[in-house]
């Protein structure tokens, strides 16, 4: 078996079955611990629908936040949108995702997706820079920090070295972006990526909370 | 300013003396360890489960909290705040504690002890950090776990611990209690304000704190001149006045409970309909948002706070208001429990605007107010001067960009805390009283 | 039969041209990227060449390969160097037939022992050797028997080199490559299903000119024509470049000539001179005929999922183990949290036994 059949067969297999497991392990262990009921009387019974407000509105700070957190809150969209782009628009990727998924969609032009990606990873370095400087980055900041940033930098720097055909054979290539995107999938339930998944029903629960005394969270 | 002189300076002097003879508890650093760590065990649920799994230390609540904005310091941030707890949890009750635990350093003694100032100084428990997290974690109710474990360590800081002792045991606070509210409603009466005491049935029972019989009796009486212009039928009530809770500030769980459980049951004991919070905020908080899991039923009767309820009384048109500005310009600061914690933030401009006031809003304002420095006990705590004052920076910064001729303000607690800040940094605009301004303002 | 004949004489006699003589050499030099000072080394070489033996050895193959090699419509010089060669041992080409044509092989081997190339298409069954046989004689026996003495061995096909169609999944005959049999003798894997015919022609030219094999790949193939990827000389790059892609076999994509990565075209991990050197001398090759490239000149074709997934699908995606999975995380979620919550009762009950 050559390294990209490993990387296409086996390693795909069980780092997926990992991903999958971990990400619905962590996400029901932990919103089920227990939940107490509230016995104060709300101001109005609108629960779920300040839930969801909340989920959309945290992602649009007021402008008295806003101004103090520029920087961070445009680079992170900014990379953020830009490798969804690259992940989600590229031919090959699509492909990868109707093998997996069963449905694809339409692609959007290599060039774009180079620019993306490589916006991307001039941010996320720029941050991981960041962190290793700014006070209270460098206090609060752990081991799960810096793996999380690398196993999401590292893939794409392995997809633009196979995009472009740069430092070793196609095949090697492809191998080695597969197994890091792999790598990626590994790690994910068990660090900070996991708020993928759990920043909704943290959002949603800070929107009821304060919704309930009539506070737009 | 509507506030004796004499009584502000003798009231900052009894701060300063408090805690100073309190006796060591002889507890080990293993036994403090272990009853925190049941109480972080008790109280952690899934909503903050859900939220310590979701923080990816992005760092930005630091940006929204007024002692991490006045000082620079990395020690205030908000998730640096709850570090132990965090640790606690992926110990303890994670889903994937076994995963966890071997990566993870256990509570220390030394751990808890560092945590107090940070937990108790570095904090007012404000909420902004709750506004500002991308995740929307609920970092406030994070921390008041913290101080809810460190107190049952024996970690509240001497002043608070002092107040909070004596609320369990003696029911009193500053060491006002029924005498000293009997002595007030008497001296009352004389000024020819009406204020009625232990009714054995009645509409309203009304609330009052220590602060506000020691220092802010103007309020108390702009409260009870607005009711009686009513003609509501209400009562203060001699064995359940106190509305200010030792347990929630300094997160000792039986006290809390004693000092709600003895409001509800003088309240419900003479048939009250309504319970009115004077002019506070942690206060409103304990009763109307925490009352009744407290005393684990839902309460038999309306909370308000008092605001809320002279709008109401406005609206309805019970209540008339001369609008009596004389090109007066005002600011108002929103008390943190009261306003973003608590739900009342547009009644009291409903009311400044109605009284004809050149209001306006500060900068930061509402729900993206900031602290007055020195709320949940903070401003008791004498250590934390100097970090309250370049708080108070910030408040004034604000203030004076509105250039208002007055800060008005809903809670006494702020107000003290205000004026303190003021008198350091001789800043001369007073801090009034919303209930005061409208009670003076009563249209016949 | 080895015959005394240079192998320039024997062009002369077959009507080749002095001129046409060196237009082959130099094409042969350019071929095999040798530099323009080698090319008077090439022809002197060619023109006085001797007419060395081959034994061609046929086992499970498909003749593909002969037939490539002999599919011309013209004469060209290429394939009249295949005939000057002495070719003392072919199953399709030869006239001999059964105990006369294994006569023949044992005296060219014996008469050129440690000069003779060996050349050898088709794989090797070890499953059971009577799974294939000549003449009673297995395939294995066979190949160690003519590999003992000759001077080299050339792999024509992916089956000799690597295996090919019979080793595909799940190899029911135990089917081999010659480099996996012979150890002790230099081995050209000329790989491809067929091998483009020139670059068969080539590797002979090249042993014939300087003696030795040329300079071999990883896989033991030719570097001069198994250097580079399809991908990297392919006329639709653009279109990759671009991520212009056909979607089906006849959509807008399709025939406007856009790449074919969706289509299941291997070209990226496929080496091999197709896109140069083309097909049918020079016509076309399957890209430029509107289908992917099959990865033919690599060991396990067959086995990369079909010709038509792309190389960047995965080769696994079962959705019901996936949901298998889902459902065992939630399980063990669900358990996590009801411990957590025996924890958390057994924490106030503890506290509460304390206080009463």
């Amino acid at each position: 078996m050559t390294l990209l059949d490993f990387a296409r067969g086996p390693a795909l297999q069980w780092s997926l079955i990992i991903l999958v497991f971990g990400v619905l392990w962590r996400i029901t262990g932990s919103m089920l611990i227990m939940a107490k009921k509230d016995l104060s009387k709300p101001r109005r019974n609108t629960a779920v629908r300040d839930g969801f407000a909340t989920i959309a509105r945290r992602s649009l700070p007021e402008h008295q936040f806003e101004k103090k957190i520029r920087f961070q809150h445009y680079t992170g969209y900014a990379w953020h949108i830009a490798l969804f782009i690259s992940v989600l628009f590229f031919g090959p990727h699509i492909l990868f995702f109707e093998s997996v998924l069963g449905f694809g969609w339409p692609n959007l032009p290599n060039s774009i997706i180079l620019v993306t990606g490589a916006i991307a990873l001039a941010i996320l370095i720029a941050l991981l820079i960041r962190r290793t400087s700014h006070p209270v980055l460098r206090l609060i900041s752990n081991a799960d920090d810096y793996i999380s940033i690398i196993v999401v930098i590292v893939p794409i720097i392995t997809g633009i070295l196979a995009f472009a055909h740069l430092g070793a054979r196609y095949e090697t290539l492809l191998a080695i972006h597969l197994l890091s995107v792999e790598a990626l999938f590994v790690w994910f339930p068990f660090g900070k990526l996991i708020h993928t998944a759990l920043t909704f029903p943290s959002r949603f629960q800070a929107g009821s909370t304060f919704g309930r005394r009539g506070v737009k969270a | 300013m509507s506030v004796d002189n004499t009584a502000f300076q003798e009231f900052r002097a009894s701060i300063d003396k408090l805690g100073n003879e309190l006796p060591d508890d002889g507890l080990t650093g293993e036994e403090r360890v272990r009853r925190a760590k049941n109480t972080f065990m008790q109280k952690l649920d899934s909503g903050m489960a859900v939220d310590l799994e979701t923080c990816i230390h992005c760092g930005m609540c630091a940006e929204a909290c007024h002692y991490f904005e006045a000082t620079q310091d990395e020690k205030y941030a908000p998730v640096y705040k709850v570090e132990p707890l965090r640790r606690f949890y992926r110990r303890e009750l994670s889903p994937m504690r076994w995963l966890f635990r071997p990566f993870t350093r256990d509570l220390t003694a030394e751990d808890l002890e560092k945590w107090q100032e940070l937990v108790y100084e570095g904090c007012t428990g404000c909420g902004r950090c709750d506004m500002m997290c991308p995740m929307g974690i609920n970092l406030s109710t994070l921390i008041n776990v913290m101080r809810e474990g460190l107190a049952s360590a024996g970690l509240v800081p001497a002043e608070l611990r002092a107040l909070q002792t004596e609320q369990r045991d003696e029911a009193t606070v500053f060491g006002v209690g029924a005498d000293q509210l009997r002595e007030l409603v008497e001296r009352m009466g004389q000024q020819g304000i009406d204020v009625p005491l232990d009714k054995s049935q009645c509409d309203v029972v009304v609330l009052t704190t220590a602060i506000e019989i020691l220092l802010f009796s103007d309020a108390l009486a702009a409260t009870a001149k607005i009711l009686n212009q009513l003609g509501a039928n209400w009562t203060l009530l001699s064995k359940g006045f106190e509305a200010t809770n030792l347990g929630l500030i300094s997160g000792d769980e039986i006290t809390q409970r004693k000092a709600t459980a003895r409001i509800v049951e003088q309240a419900t004991g003479c048939g009250a309909k309504i319970v009115i919070l004077p002019e506070t905020g942690h206060a409103y908080q304990a009763l109307r948002w925490e009352g009744a899991n407290e005393v684990d039923e839902a309460l038999p009767f309306e909370v308000l706070a008092i605001s809320e309820f002279i709008a109401r009384e406005y609206d309805a048109g019970r209540l008339k208001l001369k609008a009596s500005a004389n090109g007066r310009s005002v600011t108002y600061h929103d008390p943190c429990r009261l306003g973003r914690h608590g739900g009342v933030i547009g009644q009291p401009r409903q009311l400044l605007e109605a009284l004809g006031l050149d209001f306006r809003e500060a900068d930061s304002n509402g729900r993206e107010n900031y602290c007055c420095g020195g709320g949940c006990g903070e401003y008791v705590i004498n250590r934390s001067a100097p970090l309250r004052q370049k708080a108070f920076e910030i408040k004034k910064r604000e203030f004076d960009a509105t250039d208002a001729d007055e800060v008005v303000t809903s809670c006494a607690n702020c107000r003290v805390n205000l004026m303190i800040g003021a008198s350091n940094a001789g800043w001369q605009k007073p801090v009034e009283s919303l209930v005061g301004k409208v009670a003076a303002s009563l249209a016949d | 039969m080895h015959n005394d004949q240079t192998l320039g004489e024997y062009l002369q006699s077959q009507g080749v041209s002095r001129r046409g003589f060196l237009k082959f050499c130099s094409a042969t030099a350019s071929l095999m990227a040798l530099p323009p000072s080698a090319f008077a080394q090439v022809a002197e070489a060619l023109a006085t060449a001797r007419r060395p033996s081959v034994v061609w050895l046929s086992f499970q193959e498909c003749t593909g390969c002969t037939e490539s090699l002999t599919r011309s419509h013209a004469p060209t010089v290429e394939s009249l160097i295949f005939d000057a060669i002495s070719l003392d041992y072919h199953h399709t080409l030869q006239a001999a037939a059964g105990e006369g044509a294994e006569a023949a092989r044992m005296a060219a081997m014996e008469e050129n022992s440690g000069e003779y190339l060996l050349v050898v298409d088709g794989s090797i069954p070890l499953g059971n050797p009577a799974y294939s046989t000549i003449a009673g004689v297995s395939n294995l026996d066979m190949l160690q028997e003519s590999a003992a003495n000759a001077a080299a061995i050339i792999a024509v096909g992916t089956c000799a080199a690597f295996g090919g169609i019979p080793h595909a999944n799940p190899n029911p005959t135990g089917a081999v490559s010659v480099s996996e049999i012979i150890k002790d003798k230099p081995i050209i894997n000329v790989s491809g299903c067929p091998p483009i015919p020139v670059v068969i022609t080539g590797v002979l030219a090249h042993y014939l000119t300087f003696g030795t094999i040329p300079e071999l790949d990883a896989l033991g193939r030719p570097a001069a024509f198994f250097g580079q990827n399809i991908h990297d000389r392919c006329y639709r790059r653009p279109f990759y470049e671009r991520g212009q892609f056909a979607h089906t076999f006849d959509d807008e994509g399709a025939r406007k000539g856009w790449c074919l990565y969706e289509l299941g075209c291997k070209g990226p991990t496929t080496y091999n001179a197709c896109a140069t050197l083309k097909w049918n001398e020079g016509t076309s090759f399957p890209i430029g005929s509107g289908h992917g490239c099959l990865g033919c000149s690599e060991p396990d074709f067959w086995d990369k999922g079909s010709f038509y997934t792309p190389i960047s699908a995965g080769l696994w995606g079962s959705r019901e183990a996936l949901l298998g999975a889902a459902a065992a995380g939630a399980a063990i979620g669900v358990g996590a949290a009801m411990a957590a919550r025996a924890r958390k009762k057994k924490s106030q009950d503890a506290e509460e036994a304390q206080t009463t």
